[in-house]
C-alpha cells in the first residue's frame, strides 16, 4: 500500500492575465494519507478549487509536482492523465454536474462503464450503493426530476463507485439545505469509514469542517494553517 | 479489462475445474471464450452509451433539431428532385434524339463512317444475309426493333423544281419499330415498291402532293446514273429541319434496284432498345451476336454515333454532381454552425465527462454520432417526402407549355414537360452525401469538444 494517497511539492498555479498574472496557488506542499477525511477551507479566491483541480489532474501546475499513490501525474500526457482520473480519482462538484441525458443509475455507473466493468456487475454495485445511501427507487429518473440532495448523492455515488484512491469534493454542500447537507456528509463519512476512501474537500461550510480529520486553511494560495481532528472547530 | 471480470471468469473456470470436467486446455479455452464474451459485452455497452447519449442529446432541443434536420431533408429532396428533373430532361433529349430516326444502336460496315460512301455497304460489295443480320440482332434481350437501311445521294425533281436529297431505303414494317417516320405522315403513307415519301418541306420546295410523280436521279453503285419516275406515297413532318427538307424515303428493295445494288447490300441497321439507358450493354450483346455474319461490322450505341448529344448528357450529369455538392456543401456550414452552438451550450457537461476520465476522442465521437444521427433523421424525413414526390411527378409530368412551346435542341425535339426519371443511384448518392454532411458538420465541433480544458470550463473561464 502506498504511504500517501496524494502528495504535492511546491505547487504553483499562475494564470496569465492582464495587467499582471494571477498567482492562484503559491507553493503548496501537501500530504494526504490513505483514508483521511481532509478539508481545505478558506475564503473565496484563496485557491481551494485550483488546488483540487491540480490534485485531480484537471489542470497542470505552473510549477511543482503532484503524486497520486506515489505516481507523479503533473507531467503525464492528456490520455494518461484521463486514465488516472478514471481509475484513481473521483470528483464531486458544487453544482452536482450530473449528465442530464442519463438517468440516475446511468450517471452513477458512468465511471464503472468507462472502467470496463461488465453491465451486470455495474448494476449490482450501483443498486447496492443506492440502497446504502437512500437512493432506491430513483434509478430511472433523469437529473431534472431529482432534488438537489438526490442529485448530489448520485454524484457521490458516481465518484466512489469506481473505487478511487481519492475523492475530491469541491463545495459539495454549497447548494444543499442543512438537513440534506448533513445526510450527504453522513454518507461520505460512512464511505470513508467503511471503504477507507480518502476524501479531500474544498469548502467554507462549517458543517463540513466539523467532520474533518484534518483541516487545512488556505489564504492567498498558501497553506496558512493545518489543524488535526479534535482541534478543528 | 476490469479486475472484477477476470475474477468472474476465473471463478467460473475454477468451478468447472472442481467438477472434474475437461483438462487444462479445454478449461483455458472456456475461460478465454467467456472472457471474450465479457469483453465484447463491455465494449458494446461503452459503445452503446455514446450512441445513447448522442441520440438523447439530439432531442434535448427538439425545435433546433427539427429545424436543422429540415434543412438537411430539404437539401436531400432538392438534390434528388433536381437530379430527377435533369435525368428526365436528358432522357427526353436522348429519347427524342434517338427515337426519331437514328435508333439507340447502329451497325455499319467498319469503313462506312465518316465518309458514308455508297460503296461501303456491310459485307463489302457482296453484301450479306440481311434477314439473318436482322434476326440475330432482334433476338438479343433488350432489343425492341431492328431496321435495315440503305442510303444514296441524288436529286428529286418535279416540274421545273429540283432539289438535292438523301435517298433512304427502308423496310416500312421494320422501320415502324425503330423510327418515327411512319407515325408522322401528314398525308399518305410509307412508300411501297415504285413509290417515294418525302418530307413536308421538300414537298413544298418541289411542289408535289400525294399521288404526284417525282423524278429521282442518283449515281448508282455500278457507276451508272439511276433515273426513274416515282409516285409520291406520302408526306411526313418529323419536326426536324434536316429530315423534312432533304430526305426522300423509298422501299429498301426499290432503292437497291435504283442504285444497282444486290438485295444483300445495306449501309446501316438501326436498332431501338426497350430502355435507353441500357443501350451500351445491349449494343455489346448485339455486337457479339452479329460478329459471325461479316468481319467488318461495327456496332455502336448512341453515345458513340451521337457524340455531341452524349457530351451534353455527360455534362448535365457532371453538373448534377456539382449542384448536389453545392447544396450539401452549403448545408455543412449551416449544420456545423448549429452543432457548434449546441456543443458550446453543453461544454460544461463535456468538461465533467472529461474530468471523470472520458477521453477526448470518446467525447468527440459522441458529437460525430450526433451528426450522423441527425443525418439519419433528416434522411428518413427527406426520403418520406422525396420518394412520393418523385413518383408523382414521374407519373404526372409538370406541363410548362403555359410558359414555353416545344423546342428543338441538337436534333432532338424537347417537349415543355418537366418530368423526372430516377434510379436507385441518385437517391443513394444523395443519401450518402446527406449522412456525410452530418458527419462532416460534426467534425469541427467534435474536435473542439475533444480539446476542452476541463478545469477552465468548470470554472467558467
Amino acid at each position: 500500500m502506498n504511504e500517501h494517497a496524494v502528495r504535492t511539492e511546491d505547487l504553483w498555479k499562475i494564470y496569465p492575465q492582464d495587467p499582471r498574472p494571477v498567482e492562484a496557488v503559491r507553493g503548496v506542499d501537501l500530504v494526504v494519507a490513505p483514508g483521511e477525511f481532509v478539508v481545505m477551507a478558506g475564503p473565496s479566491g484563496s485557491g481551494k478549487t485550483t488546488v483540487l483541480n491540480l490534485l485531480g489532474g484537471l489542470t497542470r501546475p505552473t510549477r511543482g509536482k503532484v503524486w497520486i499513490e506515489g505516481r507523479e501525474i503533473s507531467a503525464l500526457p492528456d490520455k494518461a492523465l484521463a486514465q488516472v482520473r478514471l481509475s484513481r480519482i473521483g470528483f464531486v462538484f458544487q453544482s452536482y454536474n450530473l449528465l442530464p441525458v442519463l438517468t440516475a443509475l446511468e450517471n452513477a455507473e458512468f465511471t464503472l462503464l468507462l472502467q470496463g466493468v461488465s453491465p451486470a456487475e455495474r448494476r449490482r454495485r450501483v443498486r447496492r450503493l443506492f440502497r446504502q445511501i437512500g437512493l432506491e427507487g430513483i434509478e430511472d429518473r433523469r437529473p431534472p426530476k431529482l432534488s438537489g440532495g438526490q442529485q448530489q448523492r448520485v454524484a457521490v455515488a458516481r465518484a466512489v463507485l469506481g473505487e478511487p484512491a481519492l475523492v475530491l469534493a469541491d463545495e459539495p454542500t454549497a447548494n444543499l439545505d442543512s438537513a440534506t447537507a448533513d445526510a450527504l456528509l453522513d454518507v461520505m463519512e460512512q464511505l470513508n469509514r467503511d471503504n477507507g476512501t480518502t476524501f479531500v474537500f474544498s469548502t467554507h461550510d462549517p458543517r463540513v469542517m466539523e467532520r474533518a480529520s484534518r483541516l487545512i486553511r488556505l489564504v492567498d494560495g498558501r497553506v496558512a494553517e493545518e489543524t488535526v481532528s479534535g482541534d478543528a472547530a | 479489462m476490469s479486475v472484477s471480470m477476470k475474477t468472474s471468469s476465473a471463478s467460473v473456470t475454477c468451478a468447472r475445474g472442481n467438477d472434474g470436467r475437461g483438462g487444462l486446455l479445454p478449461r483455458l479455452w472456456r475461460g478465454w471464450r467467456e472472457g471474450g464474451r465479457g469483453r465484447a459485452a463491455v465494449n458494446r455497452s461503452t459503445r452503446d452509451i455514446w450512441w445513447r447519449m448522442a441520440w438523447r442529446n439530439l432531442w434535448r432541443n427538439r425545435r433546433r433539431t427539427a429545424l436543422t434536420a429540415s434543412a438537411l431533408s430539404f437539401g436531400f429532396v432538392a438534390a434528388v428532385l433536381m437530379m430527377g428533373f435533369m435525368n428526365g430532361m436528358m432522357e427526353e433529349m436522348v429519347s427524342n434524339g434517338t427515337e426519331v430516326v437514328t435508333g439507340q444502336i447502329q451497325i455499319h460496315a467498319e469503313r462506312y463512317r465518316p465518309e458514308r460512301s455508297i460503296h461501303d455497304t456491310m459485307g463489302g460489295r457482296e453484301g450479306l444475309d440481311v434477314s439473318a443480320l436482322v434476326a440475330a440482332a432482334a433476338a438479343q434481350e433488350g432489343v425492341a426493333g431492328v431496321a435495315p437501311r440503305l442510303y444514296g445521294g441524288g436529286l428529286v425533281s418535279s416540274g421545273d423544281e429540283t432539289v438535292g436529297a438523301v435517298l433512304m431505303g427502308v423496310d416500312p414494317e421494320l422501320e415502324r419499330r425503330v423510327s418515327r417516320f411512319a407515325s408522322v405522315f401528314v398525308e399518305g403513307r410509307m412508300p411501297g415498291p415504285g413509290e417515294v415519301a418525302v418530307g413536308a418541306a421538300l414537298a413544298g420546295k418541289i411542289g408535289v402532293a400525294v399521288g404526284d410523280e417525282a423524278v429521282l436521279v442518283a449515281p448508282a453503285a455500278d457507276g451508272s446514273t439511276g433515273n426513274d419516275l416515282f409516285t409520291v406515297s406520302g408526306i411526313y413532318r418529323l419536326g426536324l429541319g434536316g429530315f423534312d427538307d432533304s430526305y426522300a424515303l423509298l422501299e429498301l428493295g426499290t432503292l437497291q434496284d435504283f442504285l444497282a445494288m444486290s438485295q444483300g447490300r445495306i449501309h446501316e441497321v438501326a436498332i431501338s432498345v426497350d430502355r435507353v439507358r441500357d443501350a451500351d450493354p445491349v449494343a455489346e450483346s448485339v455486337a457479339g451476336a452479329v460478329a459471325g455474319l461479316s468481319p467488318d461490322l461495327v456496332t455502336e450505341p448512341w453515345s458513340v454515333f451521337l457524340g455531341q448529344l452524349y457530351f451534353v448528357v455527360s455534362l448535365a450529369s457532371a453538373m448534377n454532381s456539382i449542384v448536389a455538392f453545392i447544396i450539401f456543401g452549403m448545408a455543412v456550414f449551416g449544420v456545423a454552425n448549429t452543432m457548434l452552438l449546441a456543443t458550446f451550450e453543453r461544454r460544461r457537461e463535456f468538461a465533467v465527462a472529461r474530468a471523470l476520465g472520458t477521453s477526448g476522442g470518446a467525447l468527440g465521437r459522441i458529437v460525430v454520432y450526433e451528426g450522423l444521427l441527425l443525418g439519419v433523421v433528416a434522411l428518413a424525413a427527406g426520403a418520406a417526402l422525396a420518394f412520393p414526390l418523385l413518383a408523382h411527378v414521374h407519373a404526372n409530368p409538370i406541363d410548362l407549355s403555359f410558359f414555353i412551346g416545344t423546342y428543338s435542341f441538337m436534333g432532338s425535339a424537347i417537349r415543355p414537360l418537366l418530368t423526372v426519371e430516377y434510379s436507385f443511384v441518385e437517391p443513394l448518392v444523395s443519401a450518402v452525401a446527406l449522412l456525410g454532411t452530418g458527419i462532416v458538420s460534426a467534425l469541427l465541433p467534435a474536435w473542439r469538444v475533444a480539446r476542452l480544458p476541463p478545469a477552465d470550463v468548470l470554472a467558467d473561464r
